[in-house]
């Protein structure tokens, strides 16, 4: 477990691994997110309106 | 809980403006750091998976930090609207951490031939992950909102006392290893998406904080508050 | 009630709870038992792991005693009775945690023969690794205690205080298990002060914190 002396060569399997496992993990939250919250806005509305016809 | 009630979340875009606005900019300066920035002297192309792995290490700790400052305020002022902000900043942290975690063991793997080195920061992250990832689980376990709020937010303290002596736990513990330095002092060709990505994140992360509290609110409303509705069928009975 | 009032009650009640001491110290006996079959029956390397081992033991042991901490308080609710009498929740924090720390000092002691028959582990000084054992229990006792407050009452209790300790402790299980390899094996280079600082500064931080929180834990 030398210090890299030289150049890394190529790598780039490892950079296209990094940056798409980003953009799974990031774009994959949010829009969970965004399903949770029209879940719960609409779990909402439907409960408000039926506290008001009741 | 001082509050009796849960404030209702706002509606507006703001949320999704900062994720737009996030992602617009994460997309650019990728776009940079992978095809337009030169390849670094040393680490060759592989350094460029610092320009998302520095980014997301900076805000993984914001955001605890910002955790951790929804907790005194929980302490302190005992509403409602904080402890929705807390679960936000912890589970964004959380998947922020995570990520972190992930990005630091593919850095490894070519430049040290590992795929942990126990380097002190990574290393931190993981365990701070994993007390996160227990206060998570501390709050789907109680049941009652006015509880589950102050033990959390007590939960939060607690753990992020523990960042600088797990910090340096782990960098005395390691030390007789060679200390590798991570090359973040980079020179100027690499600092436009490297910046980017910070500023792409920050506001993603914002943004995403933003609408976990709101899904919060509206969660902790219906088990705190009930709905306006109901009070008034409460106060006048005999109504229809 | 002072702390020595609520120290007494908790002392008391260790010792009316000690056939639960000898399960939990039969459980670390076995746990030391199961790491030699993990790591093989090579001396040397057993021999190099003992204080790990020793350490691991403790903490798995310490979830079993801590867990059932507040099982007395909490039958029949007393701990409500308990808050209501002029006492801060602060001293019943203190006996408690310290009670607890006696009972996991304790708990370490009596593992280190076994771990020196089973390793074959040296101990050149036993009275500096007393120490190292109660500035560790006492590490694992303050959070542990105030965490076994909040899980006791959840649910999933069993898997939430691990879940909650094990990342926090991480501190105290590096300081302690470097203290103890260092006391065993010798130390060249004079790193065992800095080791036990960061152990004593782990357990200042979280004495001075747990029984500033205790109060808000357990109040209704």
């Amino acid at each position: 477990m030398s210090a890299p002396s030289g150049v890394i060569a190529g790598g780039w399997e490892y950079v296209v691994a990094a940056y798409a496992i980003t953009a799974v993990i990031l774009l994959g939250y949010a829009a969970s997110l965004i399903a949770r919250y029209r879940a719960e806005r609409r779990r909402a509305a439907r409960q408000g309106a039926a506290e008001v016809h009741s | 809980m001082t509050e009796e009630t849960v404030p209702a979340p706002s509606r507006g875009p703001l949320p999704f403006v900062l994720g737009g606005l996030g992602l617009a900019l994460l997309v650019a300066g990728s776009y940079i750091g992978l095809f337009r920035a030169p390849a670094e002297q040393h680490m060759g192309d592989v350094q460029r998976i610092m320009y998302v792995h520095v980014p997301t290490a900076w805000n993984a700790m914001l955001a605890f930090t910002f955790a951790f400052a929804c907790a005194l305020a929980v302490l302190w002022k005992g509403s409602w609207r904080w402890d929705c902000r807390l679960e936000a900043g912890i589970e964004v942290g959380v998947v922020l951490a995570a990520l972190l975690c992930v990005q630091g063991a593919i850095w490894a793997r070519p430049t040290w031939g590992v795929w942990w080195d126990w380097d002190p920061r990574l290393t931190t992250t993981a365990v701070m992950l994993f007390a996160f990832i227990g206060i998570l689980a501390l709050r789907r376990f109680v049941d009652d909102p006015a509880r589950r709020a102050t033990w959390s937010a007590v939960a939060t303290v607690i753990a992020y006392a523990d960042v600088p002596l797990v910090y340096f736990s782990v960098r005395w513990w390691n030390s007789l290893h060679q200390m590798q330095s991570t090359p973040e002092t980079v020179s100027s060709p690499f600092h436009l998406p490297l910046r980017m990505n910070a500023f792409g994140v920050l506001f993603l992360m914002c943004g995403m904080i933003a609408l976990r509290a709101r899904v919060s609110a509206l969660r902790l409303r219906e088990e705190v508050a009930p709905p306006p509705a109901a009070v008034a069928r409460a106060a006048a009975p005999g109504r229809p | 009630m002072t702390l020595v009032t609520a120290l007494r009650k908790d002392a008391l009640l260790q010792w009316r709870t000690r056939a639960r001491f000898l399960a939990v110290l039969a459980f670390g006996a076995v746990t030391l038992l199961l790491f030699s079959f993990a790591a093989g029956p090579d001396a040397a390397s057993l021999r190099r792991h003992a204080p790990g081992f020793l350490w691991l033991a403790l903490m798995l042991s310490s979830t079993l005693a801590l867990a059932e901490t507040f099982q007395a308080e909490l039958e029949q609710r007393a701990i409500e009775g308990l808050l209501l009498l002029p006492a801060s929740p602060r001293a019943l924090f203190y006996g408690k945690a310290v009670a607890n720390a006696a009972q996991l000092a304790l708990l370490g002691l009596a593992l280190v023969p076994l771990a020196v028959v089973l390793y074959d582990a040296p101990v050149p000084r036993p009275a500096a690794l007393a120490g190292v054992i109660v500035l560790g229990a006492a590490g694992l006792s303050a959070p542990g205690t105030l965490y076994a407050a909040m899980s006791s009452q959840a649910r999933a209790r069993q898997a939430l205080l691990p879940l909650l300790l094990f990342p926090l402790v991480v501190p105290v299980l590096l300081s302690a298990v470097k203290a103890t390899a260092l006391l065993t094996t010798g130390d060249p280079m004079g790193q065992l002060r800095s080791w036990l600082m960061l152990l004593a500064s782990f357990d200042a931080v979280y004495w001075s914190l747990c029984g500033l929180f205790f109060g808000r834990v357990v109040e209704e």
